[in-house]
């Protein structure tokens, strides 16, 4: 049933949790390694899923965020091959959601169309953080505006050894991975959580709805569940 | 999914990362694609999100996972939609973790109990305990029926056989009021407890000798405190998998603020993986280790001598004939209470000295006083650690020497230091020994009382538990006996000293986790004529019982609860009703209490009972608890130990002059005093009588993705963790011509079970492991407490699930067959058990 947005990769041993190397037995040194990759869609600057997409359904927003409209997606799955992150998933089946209708948080995505993460940008629209950054036990997730030199995130590329994905293949991803021993503190501190929200859709609060053509075809969708 | 979709290799094209940071470039203001309904209302087409529309429910998570989470739960037309961690008034314990975020998949989970059912084959008259098992069959009643039973049950019982025929049982299961506690006072009967049973091992041998905490994890420096820490070890936990949500973050804090971490481990755990310095220890020598790091201490002398003599009894005289402590009153005429004899060095006389007093006592030496031969009790320590040098223990432990040097220095030099065990080298038979160790350890290098050190994981806090009143010791109730679960066995079997006749479970799977011998325990429940079992699922222990009781999911509950994890109290709003029959324990018990006479003592709302927990606490109101979900308590002290300890010398005895003397498998028949640490093994030890025919030990961990046994059946989980398997290194598969993901049979002369083979490179040679928690439908056969030991050991008192021995072969050919490769080998628990 699940479709997976975003996948924590084990780097080590062919199973989950395991590593990959020799053991260190009778107090030899051993080779033994495993780290977490989490590995969603890395959001290009220079995607080539929405080179390649013949019906132009994969889409770059004007904030950056890479989208798919999944009205004019026809299915063909050349992005899924174009991705060199495996980020994308194709639905085979009809949906199934617990409870049946889903959240609603999300646009319904039906049989036959590629779906991948969005940055929760539903709810980056609202001023929240994506789910994964305010779920993530460990605190290990930053999400915040790059073009704003003070933000946190901005800060912590500055500071740390960072790497973009495959930077080798000129994609130029929007996620950094953050080497080093640190921990950025408690990120979801002053930050808004979804119940903190107006009930009511906030239609006074963007600056603009209609502005940009990509963002209202996207949304011409009833609502439907995610996974 | 497979394993193959959530793993990398570092020689495939990505790289790894220690943390990710996403975040956006280009971009102006903020875009939404949420339209307002216009004026008839009918523009729902445009609306693409119900994001913020839902209702919020604030409540709270309740297994025994002991992280207390404050939750969020989102719901709309009178559903449940999602969960998402709370943030909590004292709002840096905001927490949760993979499972709490998937509640709506338990709440709506195939397997929740619907309605009241009784066994088939069951009557009153003709219970036919014999029938009970997999295959028996259940049938619908009413709810007043089920009740009427079970009060009949109560009063017949009790008739025949006397009050203590009637037997509570509970787990650890649902934090909640339920009034259980309550009815069985005043009901009667006999009542199980944890205490001794259940990993009591470690806190009991660290009590033992610092008088403090219990017998579980012992009193520690609160989280707020970690990043003080300069040193770190985690000894047989997997703190990054298991109970992470409230540890792991303070852990990294630590590590950021510069603490080396060392993890102490068989197993290369998420944990060990984040270390420093990782001791790939065999199973069973921890206390071998601590003793070579005592050993390290002392030769290099970087021991916290200041410490040693104000808070320790190391500068105490013992006698050299009979090791008992030199008699105070010999030397002084009106000795304080508790008080030692120590040499004083600047005037060589003995002095008599109370606790928290330090001066210039001897810390080694010999003397006669009075034609009594004496030494100190530290001279005593040091002698039991020359008896474990870095070197031999390396060779026994499978460690380098270099290694265990390091983590001696790094504890006792780098500053402030901290050991942090969790339970599971007290699932040794002797595992509290290692808690008298390590508490040895810390008195050694000064590391209690001081910002920075950390005894246990997840500490306690005192100050949010609730003002219950009278409610857990109602008027006219009556105390019941208890016995440990490791006594029960004994009841059930035997008759011994009790014989129960009639069984109240609740909040426990016992036949699904944590009751080792499964089958003896079921054989041993024959000799109960009734067994009635409440839980929110149909679980391998209900399925063994007569009268099954569906209990309600807690987001269907109202409650008031304390925590014991974080400092806040937590109130839990009702999401909706229960669904189908489900009905909140609190109205299971007062239906019982009705038919038996104590109705008056269960108010007919239960908000009634809440109200009284909220009246009697200034610091609670319901505006409060209803607005924030939670309110702030904040009694509990940042650094523990800072007083007398609670001996009675109140000092720590790293010398135990009143040490037990513990008997069982694998030791002497007078057995073996405890004075100072002594490594005591049953099977893990290298010449145990039954290594050479099972020669793997068999551990059991916990995993990241079950609570004990709950969670086992939501359909997320079980897509990234399938089934039941069998970590072993390759070296220890291939030897037996098992290759990977073939099913194994892991059996010794106990009981067996048939899993797939995992190899896994992390996990010792000689150690094999299934993770604990799996249902008994889940295995093609057998089940993984079968090979367990339910034998304890006089002092012990502990179930020893980690001390156990298997062989593991290549299962036979029918079982390696396509139709134990679905979802589940037993094609019962896939999309039956999923809720999807």
């Amino acid at each position: 049933m699940g479709q997976a947005w975003n996948r924590v990769l084990t780097v080590g041993g062919d199973h989950v949790d395991t590593p990959e190397g020799s053991y260190p037995e009778d107090g030899d040194g051993g080779t033994l390694e495993m780290s977490y990759q989490p590995t969603a869609c890395q959001h290009c600057e220079n995607a080539p899923c929405v080179k390649v997409c013949p019906v132009n359904a994969t889409f770059t927003r004007e904030d950056g965020i890479v989208e798919i409209d999944y009205d004019k997606c026809i299915g063909c799955r050349y992005c899924m091959a174009a991705c060199p992150y495996n980020a994308r998933v194709f639905n085979w089946e009809d949906p199934q959601h617990v409870p049946e209708e889903g959240t609603g948080d999300v646009e319904e995505r039906p049989q036959g169309v590629v779906e991948k993460c969005t940055f929760c940008s539903h709810r980056v629209e609202e001023g929240l953080d994506p789910s994964c950054v305010v779920n993530c036990p460990a605190d290990a997730r930053i999400f915040g505006d790059f073009d704003d030199e003070n933000s946190t995130v901005s800060k912590y590329v500055a500071e740390y050894d960072t790497h973009q994905l495959l930077d080798d293949k000129g994609t130029d991803p929007k996620t950094y991975y953050i080497q080093g021993e640190m921990s950025p503190g408690r990120p979801w501190k002053g930050k808004e959580l979804e119940e903190e929200l107006d009930e009511e859709p906030t239609a006074e609060e963007p600056a603009d709805v209609t502005g940009d053509e990509s963002v209202s075809g996207a949304a011409a969708n009833p609502t439907g569940g995610d996974d | 999914m497979t394993d193959d979709e959530l793993t990398a290799s570092r020689r495939d094209i990505l790289k790894t990362g220690a943390v990710a940071g996403v975040g956006l470039g280009g971009g102006s203001g903020v875009l939404s694609t949420l339209q307002p309904a216009d004026e008839s209302g009918e523009a729902v087409d445009q609306v693409t999100s119900f994001l913020g529309e839902d209702q919020v429910v604030k409540t709270a998570c309740g297994p025994n996972c002991r992280g207390d989470c404050p939750l969020d739960v989102f719901v709309r037309d009178g559903q449940i939609k999602k969960t998402e961690q709370q943030v909590p008034a004292a709002s840096e314990f905001k927490r949760g973790c993979t499972l709490g975020i998937s509640h709506v998949q338990r709440a709506y989970n195939a397997k929740r109990l619907k309605y009241p059912m009784k066994r088939a084959s069951w009557s009153p008259d003709d219970p036919q305990p014999g029938a009970r098992g997999e295959d028996a069959q259940f049938e619908r009643i009413s709810w007043s029926e089920a009740l009427d039973l079970v009060a009949e049950q109560i009063q017949t019982t009790k008739g025949e056989y006397g009050p203590e025929s009637v037997y509570w049982h509970a787990g650890s299961g649902s934090q909640g009021t339920s009034g259980y506690g309550r009815l069985k006072q005043l009901v009667g009967g006999i009542q199980d407890s944890f205490v001794y049973g259940i990993d009591t091992n470690v806190g009991q041998g660290f009590n033992r000798i610092t008088g403090e905490g219990g017998v579980f994890m012992p009193p520690t420096n609160t989280v707020e405190d970690w990043a003080n820490a300069d040193t770190l070890i985690i000894w047989g936990s997997d703190i990054f998998a298991s109970q992470f949500q409230m540890d792991a973050e303070w852990i990294l804090d630590a590590k950021r603020n510069g603490a080396k971490l060392v993890v102490v481990d068989p197993m290369y755990t998420n944990t060990a993986e984040k270390a420093d310095l990782w001791l790939p220890i065999r199973p069973g020598k921890d206390t071998h280790l601590a003793l070579a790091m005592m050993n390290y201490i002392f030769e290099n002398e970087v021991y916290d001598d200041t410490f040693l003599r104000q808070r320790t009894n190391a500068p105490a005289l013992v006698r050299v004939d009979d090791g008992t402590l030199f008699d105070p009153t010999r030397v002084s005429d009106n000795p304080p209470d508790g008080g030692i004899v120590v040499m004083n060095e600047e005037t060589s006389e003995p002095n008599v000295v109370g606790a928290e007093t330090g001066g210039p006592f001897a810390l080694f030496g010999e003397w006669t006083i009075d034609g009594v031969a004496v030494r100190t009790g530290l001279a005593a320590l040091r002698e039991q650690a020359s008896e474990y040098q870095p070197a031999d223990v390396a060779e026994v432990a499978g460690l380098s020497v270099a290694d265990i040097k390091t983590a001696a220095d790094w504890l006792a030099t780098r500053g402030a230091g901290g050991i942090l065990p969790a339970y599971s080298v007290g699932r040794y038979l002797y595992g509290h020994v290692f808690g008298q160790a390590y508490a040895t350890l810390m008195a050694l290098t000064g590391d209690y009382g001081r910002h920075g050190n950390v005894h246990a994981q997840h500490p306690s806090y005192g100050g949010p538990s609730l003002q219950t009143g009278d409610w857990g010791n109602p008027e006219g109730g009556v105390s019941l006996d208890t016995y440990g679960y490791q006594e029960i066995l004994s009841l059930l079997e035997n008759g011994d000293p009790v014989q129960p006749r009639f069984l109240y479970g609740t909040n426990s799977n016992m036949l699904g986790n944590q009751f080792p011998n499964r089958e003896r325990w079921l054989n041993a429940m024959e000799s109960l004529d009734t067994i009635v079992w409440a839980d929110m699922y149909h679980t391998p222990t209900t399925q063994q019982a007569d009268i099954i009781l569906p209990a309600a999911h807690w987001f269907e509950t109202e409650d008031v609860l304390g925590s014991d994890h974080h400092p806040n109290i937590r109130y839990r709003e009702q999401a909706h009703e229960p669904l189908w029959e489900a009905r909140d324990d609190y109205y299971i018990m007062a239906g019982i209490a009705e038919r038996l006479g104590h109705g008056d003592k269960f108010p007919d709302d239960k908000r009634e009972v809440l109200d009284r927990f909220v009246q009697n606490d200034d610091r609670l109101s319901w505006e409060q608890l209803r607005e924030n979900g939670t309110v702030e308590t904040d009694e509990t002290p940042t650094v523990a130990y800072t007083d007398a300890f609670g001996t009675e010398s109140g000092r720590i005895t790293v010398y135990d002059d009143d040490a037990p003397t513990e008997k069982g498998p694998g030791l002497p028949d007078e057995g073996i005093s405890l004075e100072v640490p002594e490594p005591l093994e049953a099977r893990t030890a290298d010449d145990w009588e039954a290594q050479n025919e099972y020669p793997l030990v068999f551990m059991q961990k916990h995993s990241k993705w079950r609570i004990h046994s709950q969670w086992a059946n939501v359909p997320w989980l079980r897509e990234v963790n399938r089934e039941p398997q069998l970590d072993i290194h390759p070296k220890d598969a291939e030897q037996r011509d098992i290759s990977d993901g073939e099913y194994v049979l892991v059996h010794n002369d106990r009981g067996s079970m048939v899993v797939r083979a995992k190899y896994n490179e992390g996990i010792q040679p000689g150690l094999v492991n299934t993770d604990q928690g799996w249902w008994a439908e889940d295995f093609v056969e057998g089940h993984y407490q079968d090979p367990i030991s339910a034998e304890t050991a006089d002092v012990g008192r502990t179930f020893a699930f980690y001390d156990c021995r298997v062989e593991v072969e290549r299962a036979a050919e029918e079982y390696q067959s396509n139709q134990y490769t679905q979802d589940n080998p037993r094609g019962t628990a896939g999309s039956a058990s999923g809720g999807d």
